[in-house]
């Protein structure tokens, strides 16, 4: 994993893109555009809160026996000829694929859209072992020209422009500036094919796993899925152990979900259901079949009863395009390849205490917990995590202090009972303060009050004015 | 009687209690008191609304010698040179690839494999101008097509040719999702590669707009087959 930014960065990196004014104008856009979208397929589809009950409900049952599920998943798997590797964090998956991309022999590795392969930093260690890996998703195609991670789970490139691209696509290939994303599209396309049809290993991910017949689920709208996990003789799947369902009944309701809040389509183009290695006279199909099942701290997620809910997570990505964190900093000022509200809980567990900043990055507004299709509770997650990160790491510094404020604001609350007083109060301190306000705000306060005005700005008291009655 | 009645309503109370349920959406057009064959032409129009909606060309409904003048007359407004077509479902394949052939279309038939030829097979699939499949299932409520593959019929003609039509017969245009998991059933999935596709590979990954051929077909055309013997 690359290093993770500490928390000072991740406030200046936010700062930086709060700035960015262009970034907000293409953040605002794509997030209003996939609102609109959605709420337009839910309007047609009144089954949604059902289906949505369902999919909580059969996630919340497959997580409780997670252990039955994987035995079962890796039984069937392995009677069908694929060869499945537990890997307990991402050193040992990516150690497991490169030697087996080394002794296959690849040269040509195409991989199809997968976090959890960036969670493990894939690529870099196949071009460590000197092996190119193609990101043939063209959202990621694009970030990986650019030698970028991905900004958004399921649109990459959500912070660039066409402009950008085309800009990009005219250094890379040399080829005529043009912003038209259908002529980016066929261009990536024709180098694409070109790759695909001489691609030796595939790897992509996988979005649900059915114990009961030992069938993959990949989910896409491009082809790229399709190709990367039937072109090549060796193909490798990777997936986080949270991916299981228990039955092929269980299916449909994921299905009808996650298109509609992931891009607002009642399904992607194309779900593909991979049961393993091709048969004799097969044209399509891998030789040989991998299926890496990655812990990487989500049993440790597991083992904690609040935290275990996130583990319910389809990553449709409805969440980041509703928080107001993320509109405005967009992806890669979080710092993590999760980015957004359900990567402010994931991170800290895959990658550590360095992410520990990340559950403060929240406003706790609640509009994450309202769009998740699965129904996580996602800011009582962030509260439990940033409990967990405070206690006993940041002793409290004041233990008077904070009893003093404790019966300052019961005493507080008894005054607010009158609002007389609380009027007078108001008066008295909108002209205490108004020579230290700025445009309105308060940008520092003395004392413990500083904490307070350290990351944001105080707006400054006015004089109340009596509602006409 | 009535006795068995009792037993079978504190039964059903004492289910109700504790198991959760887990059904599917029901479908409005299930419950129609119609003939059958009003019911398929019903979901055959709402399988043609959500293809068109998502991008795909629905041809119409279609008795089989239809389907094969059909095809052929495609084939020219498409201006190809070259088709790729496998076996069918229930549908005569070979029927059209004669028709083609008569037509001056040249013709890739996909057949079983073996490992040397496989590289060189793909490529003649891919560099067809046009890939025929007949698809197992299509979806009515999200216009989707349920394929399986097989060595007769691989997956690469519904994805490597730049144009792509799907043939299915009437009587396997399914209301929902939920019903062809359900007529396929564990075993069936598990046994196949089965692909559901919805429209033309398309992406939305440059400033959110749509286009379609990304790295699949750029059209998607789909005739259903009404053989009339009901």
């Amino acid at each position: 994993m690359a290093e993770f930014p500490k928390a000072r960065d991740f406030f200046e990196s936010s700062g930086v893109a709060v700035a960015d004014h262009d970034l907000r104008r293409k953040l605002e856009s794509a997030s209003a555009r996939h609102l609109d979208h959605f709420v337009q397929v839910k309007a047609d589809f009144p089954a949604y809160d059902d289906e949505r009950d369902a999919a909580h409900r059969i996630k919340t049952d497959a997580i409780a026996h997670l252990d039955e599920l994987l035995i079962e998943l890796t039984s069937k798997l392995e009677a069908r000829g694929c060869k499945v590797f537990l890997a307990e964090d991402a050193a040992q998956a990516r150690n497991y694929i490169v030697a087996l991309a080394k002794a296959r022999g690849a040269r040509n590795v195409v991989k199809g859209k997968s976090m959890t392969t960036e969670e493990i930093d894939l690529n870099d260690a196949l071009a460590q072992a000197g092996i190119d890996a193609v990101e043939t998703d063209l959202g990621e195609y694009i970030v990986q020209l650019r030698g970028e991670r991905p900004s958004h789970i399921i649109t990459p490139a959500i912070h660039l422009s066409k402009e950008d691209i085309g800009q990009l696509f005219t250094d890379k290939f040399g080829i005529e500036y043009t912003a038209e994303p259908e002529k980016l599209t066929a261009e990536a396309r024709s180098r694409l094919r070109a790759i695909f049809l001489a691609a030796d290993f595939g790897v992509t991910g996988v979005n649900f796993a059915i114990a009961e017949t030992g069938t993959l689920v990949v989910v896409e709208n491009e082809g790229n899925g399709r190709l990367s996990s039937t072109m090549p003789e060796t193909f490798v799947a990777v997936m986080g152990i949270e991916k299981v369902i228990p039955r092929l009944d269980d299916l449909s309701h994921f299905l009808e979900i996650l298109a509609r809040t992931a891009t607002g389509q009642k399904l992607t183009t194309y779900t593909s259901f991979i049961t393993g290695p091709r048969r004799e006279g097969d044209l399509d199909g891998p030789a040989e079949m991998h299926v890496v099942i990655l812990d990487n701290g989500r049993s440790a997620m597991l083992a904690d009863p609040v935290l275990r809910e996130a583990l319910n997570c389809i990553r449709c990505g409805a969440c980041l395009n509703v928080c107001p964190i993320y509109r405005r900093i967009g992806g890669h000022a979080y710092g993590s390849v999760y980015p957004g509200p359900i990567g402010s809980i994931v991170s800290p567990n895959l990658f550590g205490s360095a992410a520990g900043y990340l559950p403060f990055a929240s406003t706790l507004c609640g509009a994450c917990k309202d769009i998740c299709p699965v129904k996580i509770d996602i800011p009582r997650i962030l509260l439990h995590l940033r409990w967990k990160e405070s206690i006993g790491k940041h002793p409290l510094k004041w233990p008077r202090a904070i009893e003093r404020a404790r019966r300052g604001a019961r005493r507080f609350a008894k005054t607010a009972r009158y609002p007389r007083t609380v009027r007078a109060l108001g008066k008295i301190a909108a002209v205490v303060l108004k020579p230290f306000a700025h445009n309105g705000y308060l940008r520092r306060m003395p004392g413990p009050f500083g904490n307070w005005t350290k990351y944001r700005n105080f707006p400054r008291p006015r004089p109340h004015k009596r509602p006409p009655s | 009687m009535a006795d068995l009645h009792k037993i079978i309503a504190s039964v059903k109370d004492a289910l109700g209690n504790s198991t959760q349920n887990n059904s599917h959406p029901a479908d409005a057009t299930a419950a129609m008191p119609v003939s059958p064959s009003a019911y398929r032409a019903e979901l055959a129009s709402a399988f043609a609304r959500e293809l068109e909606e998502v991008g795909g060309k629905f041809l119409g409904v279609l008795s089989p010698p239809e389907v094969t003048n059909r095809i052929v007359s495609l084939a020219g407004e498409l201006g190809a040179k070259t088709v790729a077509l496998g076996q069918g479902v229930a549908g005569d394949m070979d029927a059209i690839g004669e028709a083609l052939e008569r037509a001056d279309f040249r013709l890739v038939r996909a057949v079983p494999v073996a490992d040397t030829e496989r590289a060189a097979m793909r490529a003649r699939v891919a560099d067809a101008d046009l890939g025929i499949a007949e698809a197992d299932f299509a979806i009515a409520s999200t216009g989707t097509l349920a394929v399986v593959s097989t060595a007769n019929r691989p997956s690469a003609l519904t994805l490597l040719p730049p144009a792509s039509l799907v043939i299915v017969q009437i009587d396997r245009v399914m209301p929902n999702l939920a019903a062809v998991l359900a007529a396929m059933g564990p075993a069936g999935v598990a046994a196949n590669r089965l692909t559901l596709i919805t429209g033309p590979s398309r992406t939305a990954d440059i400033e959110k707009r749509i286009v379609l051929g990304v790295h699949g077909p750029k059209s998607l055309h789909v005739i259903v087959v009404w053989p009339h013997d009901d």
